[in-house]
């Protein structure tokens, strides 16, 4: 059971962290294209058009479809409730990545919001 | 400037978000416990378990949803900021149990209860200590 557990954690580390680097692409895609008001349609579609053409997208896009197969895989061994909850993983991950590739600066705010998160998905793990 | 004025109508689009999370996640799971008899010990049992899972009508009823929630939640982002949005969408964290109880017969202990209560808190810490909250804080 033990074992189980630490295999179902590890895929949902996998398909967080397909998750978190998803979106530093599709960031990238579109911070590149620097997308100002006003937004209207026609403007809309325009951004749309460039952001299919962006190569990153289809990257991100790679991701989110591992993403989404391991996270059936997962689905299909563990509680919902449970792997929902173990999935804000993410978090932490994008907390690190923002960290550490971005450089962002963090208030004692997040770490705390961080740390509950991790504390959460050790509570709903042991359960 | 901090873009927080919730308006009704924003708030029932931000309720749609959280039952629609819902919807995807519950239908991804009814997708793959229709194949749960399968296996999945190798890379090939796997990309055979995700074949029979890709052929089901709830994979694709969940991502219906998934493209719902992402256009919604994109005009809603227009309107206000995400650190006001988050903590309206993250009732998702609530309803997934609640659902997971009800309609997939899962049992919620006590620990694991506070340990969805202890992430949601968190989610709503780490959307609140964003940076258009901490150029207004200035």
């Amino acid at each position: 059971m033990k074992q189980g557990l630490l295999l179902i954690l590890s895929l949902i580390a996998l398909t967080s962290l397909c998750d978190t680097i998803s979106q530093l692409f599709l960031k990238s895609a579109i911070d590149f294209l620097k997308f100002k008001p006003p937004f209207n349609i026609i403007r809309i579609f325009k951004f749309i058009f460039k952001l299919i053409s962006n190569p990153w997208l289809w990257v991100g896009f790679g991701f989110s479809l591992i993403s989404l197969c391991v996270w059936l895989i997962v689905l299909s061994r563990a509680d919902l409730n449970f792997a929902f909850s173990a999935d804000s993983m993410h978090y932490i991950f994008i907390a690190v990545a923002s960290r550490l590739i971005l450089k962002e600066k963090f208030t004692s705010f997040r770490w705390l919001g961080t740390g509950l998160i991790v504390l959460g998905i050790i509570f709903v793990s042991l359960s | 400037m901090l873009k927080n004025k919730v308006t009704f109508k924003i708030l029932f689009l931000l309720i749609i978000c959280d039952i629609f999370e819902t919807a995807i996640h519950f239908f991804f799971k009814k997708s793959a416990l229709a194949q749960s008899s399968k296996a999945i010990v190798d890379i090939a049992s796997a990309l055979d378990f995700l074949k029979a899972t890709f052929g089901s009508p709830y994979l694709w009823l969940g991502l219906f949803f998934v493209v719902a929630v992402f256009i919604i939640w994109s005009m809603v982002l227009t309107k206000i900021d995400l650190s006001v949005a988050v903590p309206i969408a993250s009732f998702s964290y609530i309803l997934i149990p609640l659902v997971s109880i009800i309609f997939l017969h899962e049992q919620i202990t006590v620990l694991r209860w506070l340990g969805v209560f202890l992430v949601l808190i968190g989610v709503i810490f780490v959307s609140l200590s964003s940076k258009e909250r901490l150029e207004q804080a200035k």
